[in-house]
């Protein structure tokens, strides 16, 4: 048993009338990728914002290498800082270069000096394959490339686990293919990654364990040969039919 | 007869005409920013400060303020005896109100998407702002910018109520020793859009194009 990073209990999230997430339980250990699919609606992006602290819950706990993050006076921005994000809408910060972006965090959050902190992002952009574009705005970079920077973004910050919030969902097919290929290396490479996408192959090559939910809840969940062939609840039966199937 | 002599006369009152437009529009960009920072975050309820200011400054004519000023307050704040400050600051403080909503419009334009990616890195609200929202929200505040200076510049005029020597006064000066009723008030608005047009079609340009490089809509 590794090392657990990111926990959470009884995790619910209302909004207004609307009780969006239902109480899940759930933990991911150091080393570990983990594949969240399902329904749009079911409640994933809400899941993964509160993992990654952008938002509080309405309920439940959430545990950071053990700490509860709400309930023991601790500095979110502190722990924002290790929990990468990448988000499925392009948000580079539209003012500054890649590479600018990419060193904006070591340099205003870890307080690394200049030369320092460009370093780190080269090196970040190095492992996305973008050292060459280090000084394009994100305007004129590509979909894939932005949400390439997006990662050697959260990269630079050395957190202890990526968050992917469909990083691809906007993505022509082609492009979409260069993202997966950089998330692969990471995995294979030992980072931690928590993963909202329905690119099944990247599930199936990498995933320790794949989660399925629907309706607020995670219904059903397995390691990728089992959750994807024998899907035991008619639901995600009903999904992967879908999602394979193309209709 | 309206001569070359008149003209060059008239071109006098460029010189003040410029300084109390430029000189208000700093004094509104520096009360702006803070105003639109205090609307954004309310530190300490400070929001309803904010709004009353803006609200104050969009009731009441921006003529009866420099009155207030110069006529009214000289002998409680010295600063308004000077005829070009009260005016100076009536523009500027009203230019504050205006200001702000141009910035908190830009500020809203610029997204909260980014503000989101800015806190996921583990940026305080603060940092967030001042590296990821202000400056984007700069290059969309531009053109709106180029619309207040354009404003303060011909509302300037007001100042010749208060008898400072800026174009207006002037051209009325000529206007009552040429006894020509025609040439001196039409020069005057044509040295006004002289003025007006190059600065704010700069600021409207710059916008554009840096919205452009940045992909900022």
């Amino acid at each position: 048993m590794g090392e657990v990073v990111l926990a959470c209990e009884g995790l619910k999230k209302r909004y207004g009338d609307l009780w969006v997430l239902k109480g899940i339980d759930f933990e991911i250990e150091k080393g570990q990728t983990k594949v969240i699919i399902g329904p749009s609606g079911s409640g994933k992006s809400t899941f993964l914002r509160l993992m990654g602290l952008l938002e509080p819950p309405t309920e439940g706990k959430i545990y950071f290498e053990g700490k509860d993050v709400y309930g023991s006076g601790l500095d979110l921005n502190m722990l924002r800082a290790k929990i990468g994000f990448v988000f499925q809408e392009p948000s580079l910060f539209r003012h500054l270069t890649a590479l600018g972006n990419v060193k904006l965090g070591p340099k205003v959050v870890l307080k690394m000096k200049d030369d320092e902190a460009e370093k780190r992002a080269m090196e970040a952009l190095k492992t996305v394959r973008l050292e060459e574009w280090a000084h394009h705005y994100p305007a004129q970079l590509s979909g894939g490339q932005q949400q390439r920077v997006g990662i050697a973004r959260a990269l630079a910050m050395d957190p202890d686990i990526i968050l992917f919030d469909e990083p691809t969902a906007s993505l022509d097919i082609e492009l979409t293919w260069e993202v997966i290929d950089v998330m692969k290396d990471l995995a294979k490479r030992g980072v931690t990654m928590l993963v909202v996408t329905h690119e099944l192959g990247f599930a199936k090559e990498v995933a320790d364990e794949i989660l399925f939910m629907d309706d607020g809840r995670i219904i059903e969940s397995g390691p990728p040969e089992e959750l994807l062939k024998n899907p035991k609840t008619p639901r995600a039966r009903e999904f992967l039919r879908r999602l394979i199937g193309g209709v | 007869m309206f001569t070359l002599e008149n003209f060059l006369f008239l071109l006098q009152g460029v010189p003040n005409t410029l300084a109390i437009s430029f000189l208000s529009f700093a004094l509104g960009f520096a009360l702006g920013i803070p105003t639109a920072i205090v609307k954004q975050f309310s530190p300490y309820g400070l929001g309803h400060v904010a709004d009353a200011y803006i609200s104050v400054m969009r009731g009441i004519p921006v003529l009866v303020i420099m009155l207030l000023f110069h006529f009214g307050m000289a002998g409680i704040i010295p600063l308004f005896k000077s005829a070009f400050l009260s005016a100076t600051f009536a523009l500027g403080l009203r230019s504050g109100a205006f200001q702000s909503q141009i910035f908190r419009g830009a500020i809203n334009a610029v997204g909260r998407q980014q503000m989101m990616a800015a806190t996921s890195l583990g940026m305080s609200r603060w940092q967030a702002f001042r590296y990821v929202i202000l400056p984007q929200a700069f290059i969309v505040a531009l053109p709106g910018l180029g619309s207040e200076i354009a404003l303060l510049i011909k509302d300037s005029s007001y100042a010749f109520v208060l008898g400072v020597l800026e174009l207006t006064k002037y051209s009325d000066i000529v206007r009552k020793a040429t006894r020509s009723f025609l040439y001196p008030y039409l020069i005057a608005a044509i040295l006004y859009i002289l003025i007006t047009f190059p600065v704010a079609n700069y600021l409207d340009r710059l916008g554009s194009r840096l919205k452009t490089k940045y992909g900022l809509r």
